[in-house]
Parts: structure tokens; C-alpha cells; sequence
């Protein structure tokens, strides 16, 4: 138990996570009474793969106080409406999982039920139509929502696709900027307290010493302090999520970015194709279990709507969670806590949550085992709630045409996944519980998406009449029509805002 | 002795022939009525539309027909208004809304306010005063409800398309029990005014007790008959062709016909939820129908995507619609120019009148002096305000609207015409099928404006009645902002899925 | 367009105060200045009126309250009238205020009735107006604010001791404005070129100029009748009947929330209740039968003692050619006379003044306003008299040479061609406004005898059980909540006790 006040502060690994922690530690806590280092090595690559976000970043770039429109610019990004998912429910077929909600909750119940009244009664079975991000999307167009009041059309709901490894960049300058210190070098020997086992400090292979009273490990996979110093152990979880491997590799764009993430499902797993300005991102996320690493790398680069602009990569992972994220004086962020494949664009949001709970329950004298439990426990919930999200996206599925697919159709999944999905198949709702990611109308766009079609819906919403029905949802309809006519293209709000400087390339 | 009517023979085609003989069946087949129809070919094509009046929908109650039905396997529009665009070479356009102006403020006519207040400055159009034409204007749909309906009567007319809604109300009219004979007349037995029965083509004897005459203007019925003779209105119609033909759907869809004038007629824009008809009206000795099929495209600035089916116009009605046992209904009637959607109109009144005046005996037919001065009336009065349109018109230096301004015009319209140019006050005679706001809208539009007002106006202090202006302004811009666009209505209530009529 | 405009109303009465009233009480003083010209010499002919609903809307465009009037005027409330002994004697029908049953859809009540009739199901057409049933037991309240509920389908007017009437009215006016000027016109002075009116001459000497002249001097149209050019128009061969008697008589019997009209041998005898005395008159054709006569059967036919001796006024039915020209316009009796069969002569006052109100002039008037005006005036007395000839025309009465006249005469082609439409298939055209509406006529029409040979079609679709069933309900539900209404007598007494004890009238000369 360590008597002196916390200090200094060590975070081993650059990358988003690093850069992310380091940033937002130097805005809120700042370098003034304490000292913030960020030890990384430019010879380990970090994995930036073309990164596509949830709006939830926004919070954490209003704590750092950026600037939109520069933030987009430095990070070469585009604008993201939600994501499409081509050929999951079957082949040639796709939808669209939306930010934003559908429609508007009336009477107390969700805008589901009335939507399904709607529908079973003969009305057209495209949600989307009451959504203004999907409209939008189909018609790519973007605009950030004009300050008026009152407000009388839907809001826009939006996040980014951007360049992780400009991203990275560019917090490590605002970082630095207010204090943080950047020291370039490989741990080689982590130390301990041989009482308490706390980590003391590191040994780089330059023979410097790095010493610190709280150290973040942004290491990545190898989870250099949680996991190979600390032992926090690994919840693995790949009978449910069985891609295993992730093989990137950027493109030319072809024509005017579209504004929003693309996940298409294929043969061993799925591709994903994020447009930056100034490329675009493809992967391939997989199964090596189901082909061979050979193969998804041809298969991908056959696959590119855009000549290809580097080797493809490998990046091999194991999807799970540790077991604990923070133990004693170290706490995990990043790769380095555990993995969920980008298949809803939540590793950044993982990371930036784990953040925003280290800033909540920072230390001042002392390291309370009662906050340190429940930061685990909460990062345990997070990563648990977002598996579930992900694994219905491959249990609820038509698609027996390969092995991949005629596993993960009939695969075990969770009691509580299971269950959820029975409710959802009875009367349209799951009863996510708030505290979660994925709220309602994130489950009902995917589970709707993926081919459920709930028997029945809440009794309240055959209340009112279907004349009075209809005209509700023409309205809502035309709130829709109407905002989405007022936008204009992407690419034209690229070129108005926040415009990449031309030669401003990724490495 | 005294019997009553047991059979009806329907010999007609399209519209006219498909809805009288289901108007007849719903209202009488219950009472012993039989309705028979020969159906005689289609005049129709594809790129035909039918646009109606806001009356029409009381027609499609009288049938049990739903009307998000009808649009829908139509794919229909609602329509709020026309508008006429043109027709001045100065002014601007101008919307003929279905709906009032302001309202009544003291006793007096809101129209009388607003004479007086151009007449100090005021900038603002009559029309801005109807929440129709502000609906209309901004492409919405008007919901009805307790707030507006205090200000506004918005009515909704439809276009349709013109071959589906035949398709759906013959398919109505056969379930309902009307029996129905593809076929053409070869002769009819008749002594005197009283027809016996038809022979088709084939042979086949058709008897009756009544004939209803929908076949158009072939008119095979009443035209043989010379106690009916044909009335032509040439000289206040000069227009002999007509052409149509269809350009794509327009987006977003817009709440009204446009009516735009050019030099030798006009054109009519009429908006489907799946293409947009287009109508041009002309005199075919002052252009050829290439001429035409290129003016639409000048004029409207939209591609013909469909080939053009031209065909003759002749304006004119029968004074006598009804001889001995014979009742023409539609343009066996009355052949008008379809710039008010008086098509459907016209059918509608002669099918209103006749079971308002159905006979009560089949050898007396005591009713039909009354039932043609009724149409009469109501014709004569729905003309007044189409000739209303030509007369007025400010395009200078071009021979048929220069005629048209300088013809001479029946006395009913004269009067009308001093009454409103003197004092803003439309003089309604009995069975007209306009309200005094469409006489308004039309009349200020085309530039009519009153020399003077109501001086019982006078009495609105000055601050107060700019205070009700703004008021009414301000009322209809938020009442507009919370109306479904004419899209967002068309898409829940009747979406058209190209399943046609069910 | 600033000054106001002057308007000189010649004579008092019904018709003068109405119009001094009505001008006052819309219009402010920089829109109009009003000044009345009657003389106390000359008497006005009242002789205790009864009116027609619209008198409401009058009251309510003016700012008159009704209680108020009421009470001032010795007014009792007027269901409709009661029409005894007309088309043939013995014989009782009531003209209501109000429908009878309700339609079906777009079938028109009546029809059900003549189809059940022709069934073998004879029902009396009277049991289906709330209005009469209500008028029949002597009682009255306001109708329902609910239209769904079954009595609202009705509504009424007033019965009111007519000076007291225009006494009311000339106290409203005057406190709105309109000056009085006692006097007797003597001479009018013409413009020599346009023939308007330039002013008006009093038996004093003061000469009276003005915008525009209002001419409510009675029959004799001092100022309208100066035009030779502005005929009248001689409706008698019509409407025969040229003089009436009038006579007040005690209250007694029932106090009636109606008129009642006998036919008499030459002519008809009205009765009109107010609060504190009856009216009565005999209007007669002197052709058929001589004053005196007529005098002695008023006389031996009222219910209570006679509060006088009868008045004499002779008239003539017809109109003026053109009710308003130039500077001068008519109302009242100076534009025309149709006898008070059906209580219209108040009515067409206040519809003269409305459309005066509707085409207000200004200085100097427009000619197209004139003829807007004489249409729709035009329009109004026409259709009011066919509407009363209906009721000379069909009587089946041989008991008299007056009524075999009456059944003979040629009557206007617009009327035979209603009868006939009636008499074949109980057809009943409606107007967009004005009177009479279909439910007058259907009174009438059978009242007098008349019955549809066939019924509407359209009736056929109900199923002739569930037709029966309802028009006995309608039946029994007027009846229950006719049942429960207050007497007329004790409601007059609440609502507006007659605020003036009875004066007798100042005696009358006849006129010319």
C-alpha cells in the first residue's frame, strides 16, 4: 500500500489507446501537479486499420475541448450515418443499422410498436423510412444539425471514419502540447514491489529507467503489464465469436466517400470498407479455422472497389476480455483489456469509456480495492453487453451456404442473448436495460435487420385509432423527408467544413 | 299502369359509362334495378390522367369506394388546388386553391379588408390568405382539425390514373351486380323519344327501360335523337385538339395541376405518384401536332417519355341532356375544355341529378324537363367560369388571346364580371358548382382587382386589422410548417405499389 | 370617402325603425349619419306581428338582446302557424318551424313517410315535427345546443305588438345615433337631370337633404311612387284578398306558442297571442264579400272581448318595379305588399336591410350595387309569393265563389311546375338560401290536401321493418321529451315578463 500521493503517471504503448489516455489525463488532471509519460516504440506498428466510430466520441472530444472541424481534418475523416450489413441475413440482402432513433416514442411506448402495427397492417416494411441518418445514408448526404428553435425535425446523429494512426498523431500532439512527455524506446523489465507486487518502474532496452505510481498498459494483445507481469488471466470467447484473425489493407477511393461503415459478410467472416477522404479501408475479419490466411488475403484484395495501395497485413487476435482490467497500480486500456472485432465500431469506444471511469475514480493517495472492483466489474459488464450485441449479428442468420456460417446458425449462445432474442421474436422489444450500449433501437434495427419479424407488439400501441396511426406517422415521415432534403452532399460538406489538406497522407 | 323502372341499359365507355352504371346499381339495385352496361371501346390512353374536383369524393362515398384505395391502386395524388401560371404575361402565377381567404371579419368578407389594404400598400396576395394555397404551394398535405377548421375549408382533389380507375370501377361495378356486354351499336329501335332496345354488332337485342348515353362524344344515342342538338361553343372555346402524353414523376410531388398558357393554348401538368400527365389544349389551324409535342416540352421544361395521343375538341353541350328515355351522361352532354377538372365534375352532377330525379314510372318520365333545366343551370354557370379564364387573359399580342380577351361573353358572366371589377363581390345564381372563393381566386388572380370596396370595411381601426392580417399570416405559416408533405401522406395512407387496381 | 354617408329614412313603423336601427347599430357615425322623418299624425299600420326565425340572426347582427326586445313588446314565442279550415274545412294542419323527422342518408324524410303510407301504414306527419307536437300542447323552451339530440331539430320566432316594436327599435336607434325629425313630407325635389332625389320638403317648411333615401312610408311610397317610370307590379290576380280589419281582443283561451290562420269565406282570419291581449284581423277580397260582412264575422269569431273597434286597411299585392332607384330605396310595404299569411313581412324588411348592408354604397352610388340589389330582392318576393298563392291554389273547398276562384286561377308556370313535381314524386327543390325551405313546402303541400303518387326510389333501400322501427321511434321520443317541456305561459312569464301594461293604440285613418 503505497503512503505517497499518486504522481506520476505511466502509459506504456502509443496508438489510439496511448495517445487517447494521455490526452484526456493531460487535459482533465493536467501536468501542472503531476506528470504524465507515454513510452512508445515506433518499431512495434501500431495496428491503425482505418477506424470507424460510434457518436459517443464526441463526448470524449468535448472533454479534450477539439475543435470538430479541425479534429476531421487531422485525422483525414469522413463522416459515419451507421452501418450497412450486406449479405448477413442472406445473400443480396442488406440493411442498415442506423445512429439515431427511428421515428418518435409515443404514448409511452417505443416507436417500434406503433411501426409494427403499421407494417402487419400492409405498411411498408422498410423502417428506414423513419429514420433520418438512413435516408440520408441512401442518398449520401450529411449535415451536422442547425442550432434553431424551436427544433422541429429530427436531429442527425453522426460519428467519424477516420485514420487511427492520424488520430493517434494528432492526440499525441495536443498532448504533448499541454505536458505529457513522450519517451521513444522497448520495455524490457517491468519492476515490482516485491511486497506488494505494485509495478515500481521500467527498464527500457536503452537502459533508462522509467519509474511511475500509476501505469496504463496500452501495450496491445500482449498485455505487457495486466497480462504478462500482472497475470489477470483471459475470458476467452471465440466459440461464440470465432473470426480470429483480421487481414487490412487500404485502397484507392472510388468516387465520392460514402457516409457511412460497410460490413459485408463473406464466405469465413466478414469485410469491412471504411472511406476516409483520402482512401479507403477494406479488411477482412476471419476465421482461420474456415480459410486460410492465404486465401482471405487474395480473397480481399479481389474484393476492392479501388486499386490496392499497400500488402494486405495479418493481425491475429483472440476475442475476449481479461479477466480483471485494473489490478493494484495498472489498469488495461485498448487491445491490452480485451478484444471485440470492429463489427459495430466499438474499440475506440471501449477505450475511451475506460477513461472516462479511470478519470472518475482517479486515485489521490491510495489505491481503493472497492473502486478498483468496480471499475472491472463495470469494464466486464461493457465488453459482456457489446458480445451479445455482436454475437446476434451471427446466430440470427439465414445463411447455411459455407461451414462458417452453418456454425454460427446453430451455435450455444448466452442464456441472456437467448432469451433476449425469444423476447424480441414475441412482442418486439428486448428491454435493454439502460446502463448498456445498445439500447433498444439498436437491437430492434439488427435483430429486425438480421430477419426476426416479432409476432406482436405492445397492447397500447392498437390504442388509437389507424387513421390517427397513419397520420402520426406521415408526419413523422415528413420530418424525415424534410430534413434530409434540406442536406447537402457528404462530400460537399467535407469540402464547406473540414477539408484534409491535399498531401496530408497516412503512413 | 304505372310501373317502375326495371331495367337500365348503360351504353358507354371509360369513365362516364363505368360510373354511371355503378352509381345506378348502388343506389337502385336493391329496388328491383337492373343495370346493364354495353361497353363500347376505350377512348383512354396510357397517358391519359383524370383530374377531379374535391366533390368527387362524395361520389366515391355514394359507391363505397375508399378513397386511399382508389389513389393508391391509381397511383393518385391529392391535389390542393390548380395553379395557373401565364395566363398574365406580367403577373406572376397564380393559385386556384380549394379553400376560403381569411375569414369574415365584423360581417364583412374578408376579400373587401384586402381590396382595401392593396389599395394603401399592402403587398401581400389574396392567396396568401388561404391555408390551401400556402399547403399547396409548399407541397403538404392539409390535415383538418379542430384549430384549422375555424380559418379554412381545404378541400383535396385527385388526379388519377385515367385507364387504372376505369379497370378499378368496372371491377367494383361488376361485384356489385351490374351485368356488362363488350361490344358496339349497329342500330337502335326507337319510335319517337322513346328508345326500345339497342342491337350490337354482333346481333345481340339489348331492351330497356331507360338508356343511359356515356359513350363520349360519339354521343351513339342522343346524337340520333334531334330533339337534343349539339350547342356549340366555339366561339368562346377555340381550342379543336387536344394532345397528351406523360413525362416522368416528379420529386418532390407537388400538391397541385399546374395550368401553364402559351401562345395557342395551354398545357396542364398533373402530377401521379409514378410519371406526371401532361395535357396541351390547342387550335390545331394555328400549329401542327409536331409544334405541340415540342411546346409541352419548351413550356414545361420536362421530357415527353411516353408517345403522344392527339385527339379532336369540340366545346359544346346539348340543352336538353334527357329526351323521351334517354339520358346522356359525361361529354354525350357536355363537352368542356378540362381546365377546371370539370370532366369528372360534369358526370358526377348528370349522375346526382338523375337519381335525385330518378323516375318513379317507366312510361311517364315526368322528371326530365326539370332534370335539364337543372344541368342546364349548373352547365351554363361551370362555362361562365371557364370562358372567365380566356377573357381575362393578359397576354397581349398574340391572336388567340387576343380574341379571347375581345370576344363577347354570355350576360350571366357580363354581370358577374362588373359586379366583382366594381365592388369585389361575386353575384351567385342558383345551381353553381363554384363557391364564391374560387370565383375570387380565379378573378384576382388573372388581375381582376375591384375598384372599390365594402365601406363597411372602413370600420376596422387601421392598427387592428393589421394586427389580424399578421395574425391569420402567422397562423397559416405555423399550421403549414406541421402538415405532412404531399409525400410522407401519399407514402402511409396510399402508397402506390404498381400491383394496380385490386 | 371620409364623410359619412346621410341617410334619410322616411317614415316610422316596422319598416322605418327597423332600417334606422339596423343602419345605427352596424355602421358607426363616421359611416353613416341616420335621420327618421315620421309624423304622429300619420299612424302605422300595426297590428300585431308575427315574424320567422330569422329574426334572430337580425337581432344578434344589430346588438339587439332578445329578452330584452321581448319583454319591451308584449312578445310571445311562435313555433310555426296553425292553418285551420285551408284546403278543405275541417281540416288542421300546423307550418312549423323546424324538420320533420330526420333524413336518412340522402333520403329525405318524407319519402319514408309516403312509403309507409302506401304500405297501409298511415302515419300523421305532424307526429314527426318536434315543432308542432311541442306547438300543439302549448309548450316551449329554446332548442338543444346538441344537434344530435331530438330537440334541437327546431326553431322559432316571435309574435309582438309591432308599435311597441318600433318603439323599442326608435329607442335603440336613437341611442346609437339616428336622429328623429317629426313631421309630414309634403313635397320631394328632384335633380332635373338624373331624377335622384335632391331633397325632401316637411309640412314646416324645413327641406331635408340627403345621400340616400330610405322610403318606409308605407303604401303610399311617397318617394318611390314619385318615379312614373317605376311601376307596380299587380300580383291580385294571384293573391286577391285586398283589404283586412284588425281588431285587438282580450286574452283568453289557450296562451299558443303559434299564429293560427283560419280560412274564412272570403279570405282568412289571423290570430296572434302576445302577453296582455290577442290580435286578430279578417283579410278578405272585397270582391267576395263586403266590410261589413267581414267586420261582423271578425267580430262573432274572437275568443275574447274586443279591446276597439277594427281597423280598415286597404291594400294591393304586388311590388314595386324596381325596389331601389337612384338615391331612393323602398322597404316595407313601399316596395311591396304580400299579405301576412306566412309572417314575411318583417322578413323582407330585414332582408332588404341586409342586402342594403351587404352592398353599402358610398357617395355617389354605383349603379351595378342598385341592380345587385333589386335581383336579390327580386328574387325573395317572388319565390314568398308562390309560396302563399300555394296555399289560395290548392283547396278543395266549394263552399264559396272566393275559394272556387282561388282553385281556378292561373297560377305562375314556376309554381305548377313545383305542385306537379310534388303531386308525381314528393320532390321539393331546395334553395341555396332564402325561403322557403323544404319543410315549408312539405307543410303546406300536405296541409292542403296534396299526396304524393310515388316516393323517391332511394327509400326502397331500407328494409321496411327497420323503417317502421325508426320512424316510431322518432315518434315516441318527441312525444317523451315534448312530455317534459315547460308551458309556454309560465316559460314567457320567466324569460320575459312584458315590461309595458298595454296601451291602447292611437285610433288609425285609413289610408289610400
Amino acid at each position: 500500500m503505497q503512503q505517497n500521493s499518486i504522481r506520476n503517471i505511466v502509459v506504456v504503448g502509443g496508438g489510439s489507446a496511448g495517445w487517447m489516455t494521455a490526452a484526456a489525463l493531460s487535459k482533465v488532471i493536467g501536468t501542472q501537479n503531476y506528470s504524465i509519460t507515454l513510452v512508445e516504440s515506433e518499431l512495434i506498428g501500431t495496428v491503425g486499420v482505418g477506424e470507424a466510430t460510434i457518436p459517443m466520441i464526441t463526448l470524449y472530444n468535448n472533454v479534450l475541448g477539439l475543435d470538430e472541424d479541425e479534429f476531421v481534418r487531422e485525422t483525414n475523416a469522413t463522416f459515419k450515418l451507421g452501418i450497412e450489413f450486406v449479405d448477413w441475413r442472406r445473400l443480396n440482402h442488406s440493411y442498415f443499422h442506423p445512429f439515431g432513433l427511428y421515428g418518435v416514442d409515443m404514448d409511452g411506448i417505443g416507436f417500434g410498436h406503433h411501426w409494427l402495427r403499421w407494417m402487419k397492417g400492409g405498411g411498408n416494411p422498410d423502417m428506414g423510412l423513419f429514420n433520418a441518418e438512413t435516408e440520408a445514408a441512401r442518398q449520401r448526404k450529411f449535415m451536422r444539425t442547425p442550432e434553431q428553435k424551436p427544433q422541429t425535425l429530427p436531429k442527425i446523429n453522426y460519428a467519424f471514419q477516420f485514420d487511427a494512426s492520424l488520430y493517434a498523431a494528432y492526440l499525441r500532439r495536443y498532448a504533448e502540447k499541454r505536458g505529457a512527455v513522450r519517451i521513444e524506446g522497448q520495455v524490457v523489465r517491468v519492476n515490482q514491489n516485491a511486497e506488494s507486487g505494485f509495478i515500481e518502474s521500467l527498464d527500457l532496452k536503452d537502459g533508462r529507467r522509467v519509474s511511475g505510481d500509476l501505469f496504463v498498459d496500452c501495450s496491445g494483445f500482449r498485455g505487457l503489464l495486466i497480462e504478462e507481469t500482472l497475470q489477470a488471466g483471459y475470458e476467452d470467447w471465440s466459440h461464440w465469436l470465432p473470426a480470429n484473425r483480421a487481414a487490412a489493407m487500404p485502397c484507392a477511393r472510388a468516387g465520392d466517400p460514402i457516409p457511412y461503415t460497410r460490413a459485408t459478410a463473406r464466405e469465413a467472416g466478414w469485410q469491412w470498407r471504411i472511406p476516409l477522404q483520402h482512401r479507403t479501408g477494406n479488411g477482412y475479419v476471419f476465421s482461420n479455422a474456415f480459410i486460410s490466411e492465404e486465401e482471405a488475403m487474395q480473397k480481399l484484395a479481389s474484393r476492392l472497389d479501388g486499386a490496392a495501395m499497400a500488402e494486405p497485413r495479418i493481425l491475429k487476435f483472440v476475442t475476449g476480455v481479461r479477466r480483471k482490467c485494473w489490478i493494484k497500480n495498472c489498469l488495461a486500456i485498448g487491445l491490452s483489456s480485451g478484444f471485440l472485432e470492429p463489427l459495430e465500431s466499438t474499440s475506440i469506444h471501449l477505450s475511451q469509456v475506460a477513461i472516462a471511469k479511470l478519470l472518475t475514480v482517479f486515485p489521490k493517495n491510495g489505491f481503493n480495492p472497492a473502486l478498483i472492483d468496480k471499475f472491472n466489474r463495470e469494464m466486464q459488464y461493457e465488453y459482456s453487453s457489446v458480445k451479445d450485441f455482436l454475437i446476434a449479428h451471427y446466430c440470427v442468420t439465414e445463411r447455411e451456404d459455407t461451414e462458417f456460417w452453418r456454425y454460427c446458425k446453430h451455435m450455444d449462445i448466452p442464456d441472456s442473448l437467448k432469451a433476449r432474442i425469444e423476447l424480441f421474436k414475441t412482442r418486439g422489444e428486448v428491454l435493454a436495460p439502460p446502463a448498456e450500449l445498445f439500447k433498444e433501437t439498436n437491437w430492434f434495427a439488427v435483430l429486425y435487420g438480421q430477419g426476426i419479424v416479432p409476432d406482436d407488439y405492445h397492447p397500447v400501441a392498437d390504442v388509437i385509432s389507424d387513421h390517427d396511426l397513419k397520420t402520426r406517422l406521415a408526419r413523422i415521415r415528413s420530418g424525415v423527408q424534410d430534413r434530409v432534403n434540406g442536406m447537402t452532399s457528404h462530400q460537399a460538406f467535407i469540402d464547406r467544413h473540414c477539408a484534409a489538406r491535399p498531401g496530408e497522407m497516412s503512413a | 299502369m304505372s310501373q317502375p323502372i326495371a331495367r337500365v341499359v348503360v351504353v358507354g365507355r371509360d369513365a362516364a359509362g363505368w360510373l354511371s352504371a355503378f352509381a345506378l346499381q348502388r343506389a337502385f339495385g336493391r329496388t328491383g334495378l337492373t343495370v346493364q352496361v354495353i361497353e363500347l371501346p376505350s377512348q383512354l390512353s396510357a397517358a391519359d390522367v383524370y383530374a377531379a374536383l374535391p366533390t368527387l369524393s362524395n361520389l366515391h362515398r355514394l359507391l363505397g369506394l375508399d378513397e386511399n384505395e382508389v389513389v393508391s391502386a391509381c397511383a393518385g395524388v391529392y391535389v390542393q388546388g390548380q395553379r395557373f401560371s401565364s395566363w398574365s404575361r406580367s403577373k406572376p402565377d397564380f393559385m386556384h386553391a380549394y379553400d376560403t381567404q381569411g375569414v369574415v371579419i365584423n360581417h364583412v368578407d374578408f376579400i373587401q379588408y384586402w381590396v382595401k389594404a392593396r389599395a394603401e400598400g399592402l403587398a401581400v396576395d389574396l392567396e396568401d390568405f388561404c391555408l390551401g394555397a400556402a399547403a399547396a404551394k409548399q407541397n403538404r398535405y392539409v390535415l383538418s382539425k379542430d384549430t384549422t377548421e375555424a380559418f379554412s375549408n381545404a378541400a383535396h382533389g385527385i388526379h388519377l390514373n385515367a385507364r387504372t380507375y376505369v379497370r378499378l370501377l368496372k371491377q367494383c361495378a361488376l361485384k356489385t351486380g351490374v351485368v356488362s356486354t363488350v361490344g358496339q351499336i349497329a342500330s337502335v329501335n326507337r319510335s319517337g323519344a322513346s328508345i326500345q332496345s339497342v342491337v350490337l354488332s354482333d346481333g345481340q337485342i339489348v331492351d330497356g327501360d331507360l338508356f343511359i348515353d356515356a359513350s363520349g362524344v360519339e354521343a351513339v344515342l342522343i346524337g340520333a335523337m334531334p330533339e337534343a342538338p349539339f350547342e356549340s361553343w366555339r366561339h368562346w372555346f377555340g381550342a379543336d385538339r387536344i394532345m397528351v402524353a406523360s413525362g416522368k414523376r416528379l420529386t418532390p410531388l407537388p400538391a397541385f395541376s399546374q395550368i401553364s398558357a402559351y401562345s395557342n393554348g395551354w398545357i396542364g401538368l398533373y402530377p401521379l405518384q409514378n410519371r406526371t400527365g401532361m395535357k396541351c389544349v390547342y387550335d390545331s389551324s394555328r400549329q401542327s401536332d409536331e409544334r405541340t409535342a415540342e411546346e409541352i416540352g419548351l413550356t414545361t421544361g420536362m421530357r415527353i417519355e411516353s408517345e403522344v395521343v392527339v385527339a379532336p375538341l369540340q366545346s359544346g353541350a346539348r340543352a336538353r341532356p334527357w329526351v323521351g328515355n334517354c339520358i346522356a351522361i359525361g361529354e354525350s352532354a357536355v363537352v368542356l375544355e378540362s381546365l377546371d377538372a370539370a370532366y369528372l365534375h360534369v358526370i358526377q352532377l348528370g349522375l346526382s341529378r338523375l337519381i335525385a330525379f330518378f323516375p318513379v314510372e317507366a312510361d311517364a318520365l315526368v322528371e326530365a324537363d326539370a332534370y335539364n333545366a337543372d344541368i342546364a343551370a349548373h352547365v351554363r354557370n361551370i362555362r361562365d367560369f371557364q370562358i372567365a379564364h380566356y377573357k381575362l387573359n393578359q397576354r397581349f399580342g398574340e391572336p388567340v388571346w387576343d380574341r379571347a380577351r375581345d370576344m363577347n361573353i354570355p350576360d350571366s358572366l357580363v354581370y358577374k364580371l362588373n359586379l366583382f371589377a366594381h365592388r369585389g363581390r361575386v353575384a351567385l345564381y342558383d345551381h353553381e358548382s363554384f363557391e364564391i372563393e374560387n370565383w375570387n381566386a380565379i378573378l384576382i388572380g388573372h388581375g381582376l382587382m375591384p375598384r372599390t370596396y365594402d365601406p363597411l370595411a372602413d370600420a376596422l381601426p387601421r392598427a387592428e386589422q393589421i394586427g389580424k392580417f399578421k395574425g391569420m399570416l402567422h397562423f397559416i405559416a405555423e399550421e403549414v410548417r406541421t402538415m405532412p408533405s404531399l409525400d410522407a401522406h401519399l407514402e402511409i395512407h396510399a402508397p402506390y405499389t404498381g400491383a394496380g387496381a385490386k | 370617402m371620409n364623410k359619412p354617408l346621410e341617410i334619410v329614412v322616411v317614415g316610422g313603423g316596422t319598416a322605418g325603425w327597423m332600417s334606422a336601427a339596423a343602419l345605427a347599430g352596424v355602421l358607426t357615425r363616421q359611416q353613416v349619419s341616420v335621420r327618421l322623418v315620421e309624423s304622429d299624425e300619420i299612424g302605422t299600420v300595426g297590428v300585431g306581428e308575427a315574424t320567422l326565425p330569422q329574426m334572430k340572426e337580425f337581432n344578434d347582427y344589430v346588438g339587439i338582446i332578445e329578452s330584452d326586445m321581448m319583454r319591451k313588446t308584449n312578445a310571445s314565442f311562435k313555433l310555426g302557424i296553425e292553418f285551420v279550415d285551408w284546403g278543405n274545412k275541417g281540416a288542421s294542419y300546423i307550418h312549423p318551424f323546424g324538420a320533420h323527422g330526420k333524413p336518412t342518408g340522402s333520403i329525405a324524410f318524407h319519402h319514408q313517410w309516403v312509403r309507409a303510407l302506401q304500405a297501409g301504414r298511415s302515419y300523421n306527419i305532424e307526429d314527426f315535427s318536434y315543432a308542432i307536437v311541442a306547438a300543439r300542447r302549448n309548450k316551449f323552451e329554446f332548442p338543444a345546443g346538441d344537434q344530435t339530440a331530438v330537440n334541437s331539430t327546431y326553431s322559432y320566432a316571435y309574435h309582438f305588438d309591432a308599435t311597441l316594436y318600433a318603439r323599442f327599435l326608435r329607442d335603440f336607434a336613437e341611442a346609437r345615433g339616428a336622429r328623429r325629425t317629426e313631421g309630414k313630407v309634403v313635397d320631394v325635389a328632384l335633380h332635373p337631370e338624373s331624377g335622384d332625389i335632391a331633397s325632401i320638403k316637411l309640412q314646416s317648411g324645413e327641406s331635408i337633404t340627403g345621400d340616400l333615401f330610405i322610403d318606409c312610408s308605407g303604401f303610399r311610397g311617397l318617394l318611390i311612387g314619385r318615379d312614373p317610370k317605376n311601376g307596380y307590379e299587380d300580383w291580385s290576380r294571384w293573391l286577391p284578398c285586398d283589404t283586412a280589419l284588425a281588431v285587438p281582443c282580450a286574452r283568453a283561451g289557450q296562451f299558443a306558442p303559434h299564429t293560427r290562420s283560419t280560412a274564412r269565406e272570403a279570405g282568412w282570419q289571423w290570430r296572434i297571442p302576445l302577453q296582455s291581449r290577442t290580435g286578430n284581423g279578417y283579410v278578405f277580397s272585397s270582391a267576395f264579400i263586403s266590410e261589413d260582412a267581414a267586420a261582423a264575422a271578425l267580430m262573432e269569431n274572437l275568443d275574447g272581448a274586443p279591446l276597439g273597434d277594427p281597423r280598415l286597411i286597404r291594400f294591393k299585392s304586388g311590388r314595386r318595379l324596381k325596389s331601389w332607384r337612384g338615391n331612393c330605396l323602398s322597404i316595407g310595404l313601399a316596395s311591396g305588399f304580400l299579405e301576412p299569411l306566412e309572417s314575411t313581412s318583417i322578413y323582407l324588411v330585414q332582408m332588404a336591410i341586409v342586402n342594403l348592408l351587404k352592398l353599402f354604397p358610398r357617395n355617389p352610388i354605383d349603379p351595378i350595387l342598385i341592380s345587385e340589389f333589386n335581383r336579390l330582392v327580386d328574387l325573395e318576393y317572388e319565390r314568398v309569393r308562390d309560396f302563399l298563392i300555394l296555399h289560395y291554389y290548392v283547396n278543395t273547398r266549394d263552399d264559396s265563389e272566393f275559394w272556387k276562384y282561388c282553385r281556378n286561377m292561373d297560377v305562375p308556370d314556376s309554381l305548377r311546375e313545383k305542385i306537379a313535381l310534388f303531386v308525381h314524386r314528393g320532390h321539393i327543390e331546395k334553395y341555396k338560401d332564402g325561403l322557403f325551405a323544404p319543410p315549408s313546402w312539405l307543410s303546406v303541400f300536405l296541409g292542403q290536401g296534396l299526396r304524393p303518387k310515388h316516393y323517391d326510389r332511394l327509400a326502397d333501400n331500407m328494409e321496411m321493418s327497420a323503417m317502421i322501427e325508426g320512424l316510431d321511434t322518432v315518434r315516441r321520443s318527441i312525444r317523451e321529451r315534448v312530455q317534459a317541456m315547460p308551458d309556454h305561459d309560465a316559460f314567457v312569464r320567466d324569460y320575459c315578463p312584458a315590461a309595458v301594461s298595454d296601451r291602447p293604440h292611437a285610433m288609425m285613418g285609413a289610408h289610400a
